[in-house]
């Protein structure tokens, strides 16, 4: 009887004691805007494209899981707001012309200026 | 029953955005007073049509959504897929590979439990577990995005084995983790399992009975805390977990709190098979064979195949029906928490409504794995 | 009186100011220090709040705006002022405006009844703890008010509940106010701080530690606080009674919680902790040796500061109490404060009387 009283009260002093500790260990919150993670190179950011390596086969338009992402008529570009950085071009791409960068802020104030384009 | 007059009855609607329904899932709840004369849970609003996407779609092209289904355990959807192609294609992917399959996969199963830990405990009104489980969520997710490039999309796999191979920095930050998981996980269970609070909040609450869970085919962690032993790492090991030595949890208590204790019991069997994989890893990390060298982009397989795997929430089946192009004919996805969510009315009714969301929140159920 | 208002009478004659001003311009000047007072409190209290639950979670917290975010209330305040004054389609007018001053304005009159220092007793009467009982009950029928009119049925579940546990939790709370008037003999809040003032064993708590916890948890289900946030219960209501509510209506809902918090503190110090009595049964003031107007003023700010160190101790448990447990329900809440509370808080009574018959034989 007194101890069905008292175990509930001992597992409520039990919880408010593992909250204290928790409030000196160290600190999570990384402060973005100053402070940024530390990403590796297998990370998949901004697709990156380089003029000289391309040939046009078209295999990076064939594997992207997406209809209208990337586009090969005369010239190459990559709509980058509807890319999901999956990496398949970037892994089939026969002559390394693409390749991920650790950029991963791409808000922008104009669509257009995420369109990747040959010329820039 | 007491039959209730039409007027003593209030509508209410809970979604598709309300911060109890983790998605957008849209119950009708016909209440009177605070008790729940019935629920009707409306689903599709998160509906992407991820099946049909697959029918014009190469192979290759379609490995990269596989991870969408659901996207707090995406390994296990892309598992499910590749393996039903490397059947179709004869592959056997080697040995290496299947043990960092394995070994993503289990920490996968941790993140998607943690998250469903911190939910569960905010539905019931308790903000710090939130917290912490998200700190040790976060240490994984790491480890993960390192090696696989995206923290959650992970598109990792590949037809007869992994992209890129695990190295001894990212082994032993797994090691690390792992080692310093369970004062972690024993801190949950202070601040948690013995709370008189949580206690009446779930226990007794939310019955789901042998027969229910066999009805509703319910699988996983809620059919486990029915009582039925039911595993697909046990029953028909995949992978390599028949050289591994793990248990499978079961409780009789078929309540919300015995699915509590299932998926924190899961998290320690996950953190033994990650240090057991582990210990292989680190004596064969000269291998070299990780992936098969057939060219993704043109697979043509032929025939049909069922690909099981014990995802988080349950088993999660892919069914391909190939028929020799290079695109599926059809892909179908049995996914788990399909079934969890039917039983939410014959779960909640006649409970008041706080227990509706002790109650859903317990069943682990993921909108985008529901609609797909 | 007090020490202050001599000072204040002698300036205000040698002015030649007339009566009646005198004595209007006193309340006046004590009505908007205490109310300024009460409002800077609670947006510290807000700021505090989240600076604690940060600590709790492993966090840093507001930190953005001001130096480690000391301005970030006020931030907060300034956007909640310019917003667009959002009014739904389907709310009894009258009632949905009245609702967020109702919950303000008692707050702050019982605020008025606490005895901050010898000195400072805004309102001085007999019978203060019935006044007490009686004003604490308007913010209740508040959030009814709000519940009903804003045509929501969240709202509406929200309000219910909170008049629901309003009334299962008040009657404990009351009961143990008797228990405290048994003990002292009074209803006037200053005498009931005045026979607590020898030393730390004279303080309320040591008799009536029952009577003590049972006011704890009562007061916590008053203030709708984890584990008793049913009104507002985040995960099945969204945000309760105040859901249709934006703006400065909000804010009001908003801070006139947190006012509620701070005052029951107070409350709780007041009549179960001494007061503004010094824990070790003397003043520091009175060590020093200083002429008797500055000893009196700094005595003044002693005790002040003594009622406030205690008020702090008792918030920062009850937020460290919403940093660890989840929210019961309704109906465990009410069984809760009907089987437990309200038996043992008679029983509280009767061992009081008991022993008040036995300390006055002895």
């Amino acid at each position: 009887m007194i101890k069905s009283f008292i175990l509930p009260i001992k597992e409520l002093i039990k919880g408010l004691y593992t909250v204290f500790k928790n409030g000196f260990k160290k600190r999570v919150t990384l402060e973005y805007p100053e402070k940024k993670k530390l990403l590796n190179n297998n990370f998949r950011g901004k697709i990156n494209y380089i003029k000289e390596n391309c040939i046009k086969c078209g295999i990076c338009q064939n594997v992207c899981p997406l209809i209208s992402c990337i586009k090969i008529d005369t010239d190459f570009s990559i709509d980058l707001s509807q890319c999901i950085f999956c990496g398949n071009c970037v892994e089939n791409c026969p002559k390394n012309a693409l390749y991920f960068t650790k950029e991963y802020e791409l808000a922008v104030n104009n669509k257009e200026k995420l369109i990747l384009k040959e010329d820039n | 029953m007491e039959v209730i007059s039409q007027d003593r009855i209030l509508d209410i609607n809970i979604g598709p955005q309300h911060p109890s329904t983790h998605g957008v899932l849209r119950m009708v709840v016909s209440l009177c007073g605070e008790t729940i004369i019935n629920i009707n849970p409306i689903i599709g609003y998160l509906h992407r049509g991820l099946e049909k996407m697959a029918e014009n779609r190469t192979y290759l092209q379609y490995l990269p959504i596989v991870d969408r289904i659901d996207y707090l355990s995406g390994f296990f959807c892309s598992y499910a897929y590749l393996n039903g192609i490397e059947k179709l294609l004869n592959i056997t992917p080697s040995e290496k590979a299947k043990y960092i399959r394995t070994i993503t996969m289990e920490m996968n199963r941790i993140t998607s439990h943690l998250l469903w830990l911190g939910c569960f405990l905010m539905d019931l009104g308790a903000s710090s577990p939130f917290f912490y489980a998200f700190i040790e969520r976060e240490k994984i997710i790491d480890i993960l995005e390192d090696l696989t490039g995206s923290r959650m999309m992970y598109n990792y796999y590949t037809l007869g084995g992994v992209k890129r191979d695990i190295d001894i920095d990212i082994l032993n930050r797994i090691k690390e983790f792992s080692d310093h998981f369970e004062t972690a996980l024993k801190e949950y269970e202070d601040l948690i399992e013995g709370n008189p609070i949580f206690l009446s909040r779930t226990k007794n609450i939310g019955l789901i009975n042998k027969e229910t869970a066999n009805q509703y085919s319910i699988t996983g962690a809620n059919l486990r805390a029915s009582g039925i032993k039911k595993d697909l790492r046990k029953d028909s090991p995949y992978l390599i977990y028949n050289n591994i030595d793990f248990e499978v949890p079961v409780l009789n208590n078929e309540d919300s709190f015995s699915r509590f204790v299932i998926r924190i019991k899961e998290m320690r069997e996950s953190k033994k098979i990650i240090l057991q994989c582990y210990n292989w890893l680190i004596n064969h990390i000269k291998d070299e064979e990780i992936k098969s060298n057939i060219n993704f982009m043109h697979i043509k397989p032929e025939g049909k195949v069922i690909s099981e795997v014990e995802s988080p929430r349950g088993l999660l089946q892919c069914i391909i029906h190939a028929d020799g192009t290079k695109k599926p004919y059809r892909i179908k996805w049995r996914t788990p928490s399909f079934y969890s969510v039917q039983l939410i009315n014959n779960l909640a009714k006649n409970y008041k409504l706080p227990d509706l969301m002790s109650i859903f929140g317990s069943l682990d159920v993921i909108m985008p794995e529901v609609d797909r | 009186m007090s020490i202050f208002y001599l000072i204040y009478i002698e300036f205000m004659i040698r002015i030649n100011a007339p009566h009646w001003l005198i004595f209007a311009l006193w309340h006046l000047i004590s009505f908007i220090f205490i109310a300024i007072l009460l409002v800077i409190t609670v947006i510290i209290l807000v700021l505090f709040e989240r600076k604690y639950l940060a600590f709790y979670t492993r966090r840093k917290g507001p930190n953005r705006v001001g130096t480690y975010g000391c301005l970030q209330t006020i931030a907060d305040a300034i956007k909640l002022l310019f917003k667009e004054n959002i009014e739904p389609k389907n709310i009894d007018k009258m009632i949905y405006y009245t609702a967020p001053l109702l919950v303000f304005s008692p707050i702050m009159t019982v605020w008025f009844l606490i005895p901050f220092t010898s000195g400072i007793i805004p309102f001085d009467s007999s019978c203060s703890l019935l006044l007490f009982m009686a004003i604490l009950s308007i913010p209740i029928l508040a959030t009814l008010f709000a519940g009903f009119s804003s045509g929501n049925k969240y709202s509406l579940i929200g309000g219910l509940r909170a008049c629901t546990q309003a009334i299962s939790s008040e009657i404990p709370l009351f009961l143990c106010l008797i228990s405290i008037s048994i003990l002292s003999g009074s209803m006037n809040l200053d005498s009931i701080v005045k026979m607590q003032n020898d030393s730390i064993f004279q303080w309320y708590i040591f008799p009536n530690i029952l009577g003590f916890i049972i006011f704890f948890i009562s007061a916590l289900i008053v203030m709708n606080r984890t584990p008793f946030d049913l009104p507002e219960a985040e995960s099945e209501l969204t945000a309760g009674y105040h859901s249709e509510y934006s703006g400065m209506k909000f804010a009001m809902f908003f801070l006139g919680e947190y006012a509620l918090t701070f005052i029951l503190s107070a409350f709780i110090a007041t009549l179960f902790l001494g007061g503004y009595n010094s824990p070790m049964g003397f003043y520091i003031s009175d060590l020093l040796n200083l002429p008797i107007i500055f000893q009196e003023f700094l005595k003044n700010i002693e005790q002040f500061i003594w009622l406030m160190l205690k008020t702090g101790i008792l918030i920062l448990i009850i937020m460290w109490i919403r940093a660890s447990y989840p929210r019961l329900t309704t109906e465990k809440t009410l069984i809760f404060s009907w089987y437990i509370l309200t038996p043992l808080a008679i029983f509280n009574i009767f061992i009081m009387a008991i022993y008040k018959l036995l300390r006055s034989i002895l």
